[in-house]
């Protein structure tokens, strides 16, 4: 965040207070279309960043998950049975378009009982203190406007000894495959976007808020920050991606 | 900054993983054509086994669940049914023993834990029986989805039959006729042996050990 009353959308300054309006304008556009634009735009490897997050979770029959931005339900729907019915998995988004999308697909997969729709913002998060075995945010946390302000938020509503999980596009640590990954970004991405979601712009903006998101390091020190403890991360598929763990 | 519990690092997590879900695909589509299987894993359900391998060093974990069907993970810091240590051949000649029991106790492998969940878990797999005739069924139709699986069921038996059959006058021929190896109790007894000697030369290295202390003690004052 560049001041108080400013943060960036992508590469624009914009003020604090536009952003979310901004970024649910991005998500209401590309809703119906998310879940084949991630197979598209990353040939399938989500689902393997997301299955190495839900190893690292240590989530168990009867604990309480929470899944901020869960968007359309991909790691809702694996907590769900490993919770088992003495569970209780939230999914939350602060869009509703992404909300509806996520519960009617996973209502057409039979995924259903311990499971919860709440649309929430993620700096503000409706939830009692030390309510949660585990908290994950996959793809979410760089579209926050306050992501100092939603950490702490996380922390609070974090049981102790619990454990958050944050999955999000990161800096890779190799020139060679920078340049590459940049110029797929800014010349592919776009394109695929149009052609299959009909909107190059969210796109667009997907590529440019991946480079203003924090690098590894720096948003380790955030959640330590927040007040997290043990904070780590994994590097994956040479830094384009990286999961940080921290524990209350 | 991969350091993860449990004692074990992975490199690439992403590679491991994606190996791991083409892996547990595989072993899931197999049990699903294998409704004993399914069945007997299922048994098995809430059962952690972790699988360390020391060469090439790779740790998975395996658990069962309640629809039958095999988890495999990278990563798992709950508590564990049974551990095993091993090298990749020491895992290779457990997964091919008609006898797990007895290479457990005479193989490299080192245990923690309970064996039986191991045991049953090894001979899910051993006693896979797969039956093709549904799938083929499903694509080929009723008439020749049947004649082919029943063609393919003679021929699987028969390469079982004819398998067995040859192991086992190998077998005799090398134990028996040839004198090229000696006969399972033979070699039980020696491998007996040899971890007696084993435990007694650490016991003779530690009394020894404890002399040399006693020693220089002896020699400060």
């Amino acid at each position: 965040m560049s001041d108080n009353d400013n943060t960036h959308f992508g590469y624009r300054e914009v003020k604090t207070d536009e952003k979310a309006g901004l970024v649910a304008g991005v998500f209401d556009s590309v809703a119906t279309r998310y879940d084949v634009m991630n197979d598209l735009m990353s040939a399938g490897i989500h689902r393997i960043w997301k299955r190495f997050t839900i190893e690292l979770s240590g989530v168990r029959r009867g604990n309480r998950v929470l899944d901020i931005a869960g968007g359309t339900g991909d790691l809702a729907a694996k907590f769900a049975p490993m919770t088992g019915d003495e569970g209780e998995v939230v999914l939350a988004d602060i869009n509703a378009n992404m909300l509806s999308v996520g519960r009617d697909r996973l209502m057409d997969r039979g995924v259903s009982g311990n499971l919860y729709y709440v649309q929430a913002d993620a700096q503000y998060l409706p939830f009692p203190d030390d309510y949660f075995d585990c908290i994950t945010i996959a793809f979410g946390l760089r579209n926050v406007t306050d992501k100092d302000l939603a950490l702490r938020s996380m922390h609070r509503v974090l049981k102790p000894g619990g454990r958050l999980l944050v999955l999000e596009f990161s800096k890779p640590k190799n020139p060679l495959l920078s340049r590459a990954y940049d110029a797929y970004s800014f010349g592919v991405l776009p394109n695929i976007g149009r052609l299959v979601a009909g909107d190059s712009d969210s796109y667009q903006y997907l590529a440019e808020s991946i480079r203003m998101h924090p690098d590894q390091d720096t948003l380790r020190e955030m959640m330590e920050n927040a007040g997290f403890l043990r904070c780590d991360y994994h590097n994956m598929t040479g830094g384009i991606v990286a999961v940080h763990r921290g524990f209350k | 900054m991969n350091d993860i519990p449990n004692g074990s690092t992975l490199e690439m997590p992403a590679l491991h993983t994606a190996g791991l879900a083409a892996a547990e695909a595989a072993a899931n589509a197999a049990l699903r054509l294998s409704p004993h299987s399914v069945e007997s894993l299922r048994a098995l359900q809430g059962q952690v086994l972790a699988l360390e391998c020391t060469k090439p060093a790779i740790t998975l974990y395996l658990e069962a669940d309640g629809e039958g069907q095999l988890n495999l993970r990278g990563v798992y810091d709950g508590p564990v049914t049974t551990r095993v240590r091993g090298t990749a051949a020491d895992f290779a000649e457990l997964a091919r023993s008609d006898d797990p029991a007895a290479t457990l106790i005479n193989g490299g492998l080192v245990l923690e834990g309970s064996s039986t969940a191991l045991t049953s878990m090894q001979r899910v797999f051993s006693e896979l029986d797969i039956d093709w005739e549904a799938p083929l069924v499903d694509g080929l139709g009723d008439v020749a989805g049947h004649q082919l699986a029943t063609m393919l069921r003679g021929a699987v038996d028969w390469s079982r039959q004819a398998a067995g059959s040859l192991r086992r006058q190998l077998q005799e021929f090398a134990q028996e006729e040839a004198r090229l190896a000696p006969p399972p109790l033979a070699l039980e007894s020696f491998y007996g042996d040899v971890q007696q000697l084993r435990e007694r030369s650490d016991r003779l290295g530690q009394r020894v050990e404890n002399l040399r202390l006693r020693l220089e003690r002896l020699r400060d004052r």
